[in-house]
């Protein structure tokens, strides 16, 4: 009996090396890069320089508002879509599902394609508009944040849809027969218990809507102050003037900036700070 | 506070047809999962529209398919608990049971005074999650009555308790119903709560309502072999009609001749085969030898007990001619008696406990 029990326990010990090893090694590939970064900007100093630009700030502003908008958007657009997903059962849902997940597995490259398609000037939709309203889509803020949306909202619902699932509707039929309305029982049952959910849908879709480069640069094109956002700014830099001292400083302080707004969500959000 | 209702409907394969009511009073709803209890609680609390029918609560009408009404479940005046309790887990006590409560400035004593009711004073602050199952119970009968509602809607609130907890509940809802006067409809599938807290009885089976009637009533005058089974009668038997007369049936079972009570639902002639019962409890052992002439006594020999403490359950075959039977004895009649010293009995059926039954449901119908 004794020296069955000893023998796991060997195992384990091995195990756990191995576990250990594994995940130095995955730790350091993730931790070496960025200490690349911040010793290569030390190294050229002019990070200061370049962080000072009118560029830079204008390319940050941009990223953070339309960032900002596109979760607001995915939040107020998606979340009947991903409680009607959970809720209901109707032919065609997967489909739904799939078409929802797209955006997902493919290149953002390809979202930039098909939203010129759709709305850009000679596209399905873009050219009647113009020609109704003379409203333009393309190359555009509005363009700016229309491909971070197509690219960030999936994330979003695709949580959202997880969170409300994981809501027993039987609190919500006890809700009704305690009085309160759909829409009462919605916030105050179904949001509260889901919210862990929504949080971080809200997590990664502004995160992916930060960092969208592709789709942008297809449909909205790298006009500074206008479609310029942070990725744009940082591509331009390593392919232009400043050279890669530009984008290391650049991507500094997009990370500083994206590490902050992360960490000050999930404290607000525990109810930690108060804005 | 009354209800009426008298709901059909069908779902998928489960067809469910049913209608009674309830006035200040404790009806239960008795059967197996899957009879259809649930979904008429369902119906009441408008959760679930039936096809057809009609549902009034005190003279309000609820539902009623003829007229095209079907009011929401929000402002239908139940007071609904589910099995499974779904206390909101991310509020406190004292909010899952101001959820339902009027908004008014009056809230916060009402709430008060629910969890004071229920004995749930000083877990204001607690989450439902770290209460005891019993407590947790409790607040979703405080919950349930905080709309102000007279008519609460019990589905199985007891199942998943211990023994030991059920029974203070149960005499707690009896206190409860009492102090405020409540119309409560219970679903169970356990006989000896309903027995308990039944003040009617509606046995189902199947998704349909078999019998309604006084506790009493179905327990002794079941309406057919099927509500005699469901209701634990132990000893059921066919015989065949032989007179009918002033004092009741004669019917023929195994040879010998028993007089027995017609059920309300019996239409029968002369010749014709019933379904007999008598409850094991019913059945009245007797010290003597041979049969002699009295009717519905024979002799019969125990051939198996079986000890439970607080009753023993005896299998008794006749020696000459008669039905088996399985007869329940209470310990101290047990010692009394001295049955454990001796094998051969006088076994008596009492005529108004031996139930004479139509074959099938079908003949119950007028």
């Amino acid at each position: 009996m004794i020296e069955r029990l000893k023998r796991p326990g060997v195992a384990d010990r091995g195990g756990a090396v191995t576990v250990i090893v594994l995940s130095c090694v995955f730790a350091l590939f993730f931790i070496l890069p960025f200490a690349g970064l911040i010793e290569r900007a030390l190294e050229d100093g002019g990070a200061w320089e370049t962080w000072k630009t009118a560029q830079a700030r204008d390319a940050l502003w941009l990223s953070l508002w339309t960032s900002t908008l596109t979760v607001a958007l995915a939040i107020g657009l998606g979340t009947p879509v991903a409680y009607a997903l959970a809720r209901t059962h109707f032919r065609g849902r997967t489909v739904i599902d799939a078409l929802i997940d797209l955006p997902i597995v493919l290149p953002p490259t390809v979202a930039g394609v098909a939203l010129l398609t759709a709305f850009g000037r000679k596209g399905v939709l873009g050219e009647p508009i113009e020609s109704w309203t003379g409203l333009t889509f393309s190359f555009t803020t509005t363009a700016v944040i229309m491909a971070q949306l197509l690219v960030a909202a999936p994330f979003y619902v695709r949580a959202a849809r997880g969170g409300f699932d994981a809501v027993d509707p039987q609190y919500e039929r006890v809700a009704y027969t305690l009085g309160a309305s759909r829409v009462r029982t919605f916030f105050r049952i179904v949001v509260p218990q889901a919210a862990p959910s929504l949080l971080s849908g809200i997590v990664l879709c502004w995160a992916r809507a930060m960092g969208e480069l592709g789709a942008t640069l297809i449909f909205a094109g790298n006009f500074r102050g206008e479609t310029q956002t942070m990725p744009l700014a940082i591509l331009q830099a390593f392919e232009g003037g400043p050279g890669l001292s530009g984008a290391i400083a650049l991507s500094l302080m997009l990370l500083a900036v994206a590490l902050g707004a992360l960490v000050l969500f999930r404290l607000v959000a525990r109810g930690k700070v108060a804005l | 506070m009354t209800l009426e209702i008298e709901a059909a409907l069908q779902l998928g394969g489960f067809s469910y047809e049913a209608a009674f009511e309830a006035r200040d009073e404790i009806v239960v709803l008795f059967g197996h999962s899957g009879a259809g209890k649930s979904v008429t609680l369902q119906a009441i609390a408008g959760l679930l529209k039936p096809q057809t029918g009609r549902i009034v609560i005190d003279g309000r009408v609820m539902f009623d398919s003829a007229a095209g009404v079907n009011l929401p479940p929000q402002v239908r005046p139940t007071g609904y608990v589910v099995q499974d309790l779904a206390l909101f887990p991310h509020m406190s006590v004292a909010e899952n049971v101001g959820f339902g409560a009027p908004r008014s400035g009056h809230r916060k004593v009402r709430v008060a005074e629910l969890l004071g009711l229920l004995q749930l004073d000083g877990f204001e602050g607690r989450r439902p999650r770290s209460l005891s199952g019993g407590q947790q119970q409790r607040v979703a009968l405080a919950r349930a009555l905080a709309r102000d509602t007279r008519l609460l809607l019990l589905d199985e609130p007891f199942s998943a308790l211990d023994e030991s907890l059920r029974a203070g509940l149960r005499r707690e809802l009896l206190r409860l119903r009492a102090e405020l006067g409540l119309t409560i409809v219970f679903v169970t599938h356990d006989l000896r709560e309903a027995h308990l807290l039944a003040d009617r009885l509606a046995v189902f089976d199947a998704g349909r309502l078999l019998q309604f009637e006084a506790r009493e009533a179905v327990f002794r005058r079941p309406a057919n072999r099927r509500v005699a089974e469901l209701t634990g009668v132990a000893n059921l038997f066919q015989g065949r009609v032989d007179r009918i007369d002033a004092g009741g049936l004669v019917c023929e079972v195994g040879g010998s001749a028993l007089r027995c009570t017609p059920g309300s639902g019996l239409r029968c002639l002369p010749g014709d085969t019933v379904d007999i019962g008598i409850r094991a409890e019913r059945v009245v052992l007797r010290r003597g030898v041979g049969p002699g002439e009295e009717t519905n006594v024979f002799e019969a020999r125990i051939v198996e007990e079986f000890a439970y403490g607080s009753t023993h359950t005896l299998r008794l075959v006749p020696t000459g001619r008669g039905p088996a039977l399985e007869v329940e004895l209470a310990a101290r009649p047990y010692d009394v008696l001295g049955v454990a010293g001796r094998k051969t009995w006088l076994v008596e059926l009492p005529a108004e406990d031996l139930q004479a039954m139509p074959v099938s449901a079908a003949a119950a119908l007028p």
